[in-house]
């Protein structure tokens, strides 16, 4: 039994065409007793970045707080809405200040940034936790699910899904792998990120 | 994980039985006493029992206490399912008998439909928690002698009989790290009866039990619903709502629930019930259900401040 | 009065110690950081260095990521191959990385490899081995090509063929049986090819692709999944179905649309129309 698993939830990003999604269930246990089915483990940062918090969950509330500190020094600083791959960085560098005491998280970050000539590419990156990033082109997984969202994604994943496709199978992604692992689940949060719109759904899980 | 238990692999089923069926005809002379290990004086009583073969090492209790899972060790290395939630209670028309089918492997969940209930015979019920091979061989097992019961006396064995018959039996492989709560569930010539057996020994009498990491909270919904003079419906319902409960909130119990109701004429099969649907939209058409769901956000749906009444 | 800073000083935070500690203490163990179960190797040529390394990045049992970079930039013309702890092998040589270019800015000559190993090894002896980081470090500079091993607690050597991680020994063994001293480049190349597909087939801490650089005194090359080139063998093929759920499969019980874009309905008054509603501007 590690602390990662203390108070159990998982996370995913998938990466569609124009678009990325990031989707976390809503379990919060301590050990195997469930605690609140409404806990939130994915935050915005920006319009279009999303942030999700696998982990022990003061360390969730303790990070989500330090980095809304970290990004809004950066926009004064930089007078400017920070970038996905510079949050990435942000993110990754303050989890290995703390390598050798280190907070228990394995954040995922999704998001879109912005290409020189005025388009926007999908991004996703996952952290371990002392910070070490996985830039990947498929997906990301983290949490107490990730060995059984990697099976299901790997299978499930394809490229240039379309928004609401790509909410289907982040969708079933997640609840299938989260329906085989006892510290994930009670309920299940998708954000689909796309150029123009941030959709948001809460989806209808297993609920034992 | 198999590693370790291949090295033995004198210890899979199929050759335990041939080991104990070969045992019964063979001459024993041939093996030395500390190959049987302790039997606590009882293991020769009957002929019939199988002789297990235990590792041959002077103390093959500490040995096997020392490689196997239990409450007192939980990181040894032959791991065993635990995660369960079982209850079984006595009142006015039988006994009910509700389980969940959730087995688990740590975290992962390795199946939802293990069936928890060993129909022992027309009349006899275990429940399964702890070690599932243990409490299936075990069972079935006693299924046999109480059939052998039956054909002796001409009359059906009691289920105090039996549950005794299986705790002794336990008791006699103490220590080797057997692991089994159960619960033995019949109609004999008292009534209804329920007793409670574990691999420890302990053999206790009782209305009411409930047994697995999930008991905790399915005793909350039945000790607050439980009468003896319950009728059926409701009865079943409060099993049925217990496991609920339990396959909720444990993080190791739940996906369905089966429901079994032992009468004068021997048990009956209610239903299997899932989980998810009872928290979302009910069992079902059942009698005894309150109709809608079960689930607390379902119930409270529209009806708090924090959730307020959908407007216009 | 002196104002609390917004700026939290440089380096390590140990301020969870206390905390992990007592955790620890209580018999829950710290949790695997992604390492990488690597080969890496690199080998003198006639004209400079080859690095090698493999590119999969493991947690567990699990492979983290199938293509991750594992020869990272120090200078132009210095490069690191890096084993063990991932995020100690990403930030140790950015770290020295961002040195190195001060160092060269300061001093006003082209880096040395030699700077760049006492740097290291320096940072690695002072943690103990604590900063889980096993090196390959080549690139060629005024002295010539230069190659170097450095162990997480500092240690170094420097030799002709050198080869670290999980897939070290599989990954020697073709160059003791391979290596030879002046060496073409292409040579040396198919050699460090070689060694890092020994490590990737046998070493099961090590797989997927290849990647490779190339130093000489006035060019360097980096060379990414070249095995992919030889053959695709190794590379999953594409899924012959889709996979892909039909619309309105996943039930959901609540829906919130944000919309980035703000959309601004401007109603112009018309001043033509004299009724006298608009605003006094004068």
């Amino acid at each position: 039994m590690s602390i990662m698993d203390h108070n159990g939830g998982s996370v995913i990003a998938m990466v569609g065409k124009d678009c990325v999604a990031i989707a976390s269930d809503l379990r919060l246990g301590n050990q195997a007793l469930g605690i609140s089915s409404n806990f939130q483990r994915v935050f915005g940062i920006t319009d279009r970045i999303y942030l999700g918090l696998p982990g022990l969950a003061t360390d969730v509330n303790t990070l989500r707080e330090r980095f809304r500190f970290r990004v809004n020094m950066y926009t004064i600083k930089e007078e400017r809405e920070i970038e996905p791959e510079a949050f990435a960085h942000l993110v990754s560098s303050t989890l290995y200040e703390h390598r050798f005491g280190p907070y228990f998280i394995e954040p995922v970050i999704a998001g879109l940034s912005k290409t020189p000539t005025g388009g926007i590419r999908p991004f996703i990156a996952a952290t371990d936790l002392i910070g070490c990033i996985n830039f990947a082109k498929d997906f990301v997984v983290s949490g107490t699910a990730s060995s059984k969202l990697f099976g299901v994604a790997e299978g499930l994943w394809e490229p240039d899904l379309e928004p609401e496709d790509l909410f289907e199978t982040i969708s079933q992604t997640l609840l299938n792998a989260v329906d085989r692992d006892a510290f994930s689940g009670w309920g299940a949060v998708v954000h689909v990120i796309t150029k123009d719109k941030v959709i948001t759904r809460k989806l209808k899980a297993r609920m034992d | 994980m198999n590693t370790f238990v291949n090295q033995f692999s004198t210890h899979s089923a199929v050759s335990q039985l041939k080991r104990a069926q070969n045992l019964i005809a063979a001459d024993e002379d041939e093996y030395s006493d500390a190959t049987w290990g302790s039997q606590a004086g009882f293991g020769n009583m009957i002929k019939g029992t199988p002789n297990f073969t235990v590792p041959a090492v002077p103390d093959p209790a500490a040995f096997l206490r020392l490689h196997t899972d239990d409450h007192a060790d939980p990181n040894c290395r032959i791991k065993i399912q635990h995660g369960t939630t079982t209850l079984a209670f006595r009142f006015q028309g039988g006994v009910i008998v509700a389980v969940d089918s959730r087995a688990t492997a740590g975290s992962y969940i390795a199946s939802g439909t293990v069936k928890k209930v060993i129909e022992i015979n027309p009349y006899l019920l275990g429940t399964m928690a702890g070690g599932a091979a243990d409490c299936q061989f075990w069972e079935t097992y006693l299924g046999m002698h109480c059939r052998l019961h039956e054909l002796r006396n001409r009359e059906r064995i009691s289920v105090s009989a039996a549950s005794k018959y299986l705790s002794n039996l336990v008791y006699s492989y103490k220590g080797m790290g057997l692991s089994m709560g159960t619960m033995i569930c019949g109609w004999d010539k008292t009534g209804p009866a329920v007793f409670y057996v574990d691999s420890d020994g302990t053999r206790l009498k009782g209305d009411l039990f409930s047994v697995g990491s999930g008991s905790t909270f399915a005793y909350g919904v039945l000790d607050q619903g439980y009468r003896w003079d319950l009728t059926d419906e409701e009865a079943q319902e409060l099993g049925r709502r217990s496991i609920f409960a339990a396959g909720h909130r444990d993080a190791f119990s739940g996906n369905t629930c089966n429901l079994y109701h032992v009468k004068e004429d021997g048990w009956k099969f209610i239903g299997n019930y899932d989980v998810s649907t009872m928290y979302y939209d009910g069992p079902g058409d059942v009698p005894g259900a309150p109709g809608g769901g079960y689930g607390y956000a379902i119930r409270t749906e529209g009806r708090s401040a924090a959730d307020p009444p959908a407007s216009s | 009065m002196a104002q609390p800073s917004v700026y939290r000083s440089p380096g390590f935070d140990f301020s969870n110690q206390i905390r992990n500690n007592f955790l620890s203490e209580k018999g829950l163990p710290l949790p695997n950081a992604t390492s990488t179960g690597t080969t890496i190797v690199g080998c003198l040529f006639k004209d400079g260095i080859v690095l090698g390394a493999d590119t999969r990045a493991t947690e567990g049992d699990i492979v983290a990521d199938k293509n991750c970079e594992k020869i990272h930039y120090i200078t132009e013309s210095i490069r690191c191959c890096g084993a063990g702890t991932a995020a100690d092998t990403e930030f140790t040589t950015a770290l020295i990385s961002s040195n190195m270019e001060l160092h060269t800015l300061s001093s006003g000559r082209k880096p040395r490899v030699v700077t760049a190993m006492t740097m290291l090894k320096q940072m690695l002896f002072r943690y103990q081995g604590h900063i889980g980081a096993a090196l390959v470090l080549g690139g060629v500079d005024a002295t010539g090509p230069q190659l170097f091993t450095i162990h997480p607690h500092g240690s170094t050597d420097k030799l002709p063929y050198v080869t670290m991680g999980s897939g070290s020994l599989a990954a020697m063994a073709v160059f003791e049986s391979g290596w030879r001293a002046n060496m073409e480049r292409q040579d040396a190349l198919d050699l460090v090819f070689n060694a890092i597909s020994a490590g990737i087939f046998n070493d099961l801490g090590s797989g997927s692709n290849v990647d490779a650089c190339i130093i000489t005194a006035d060019n360097t090359e980096m060379l990414r999944n070249i095995n992919l080139q030889v053959d695709r063998s190794n590379v999953r093929p594409p899924k012959e179905r889709e996979y892909k759920f039909r619309r309105g499969t996943t039930a959901w019980t609540k829906e919130d649309v944000r919309k980035l874009i703000v959309e601004e309905d401007i109603t112009t008054l018309s001043s033509t129309t004299g009724a006298g509603d608009e605003m006094d501007t004068s």
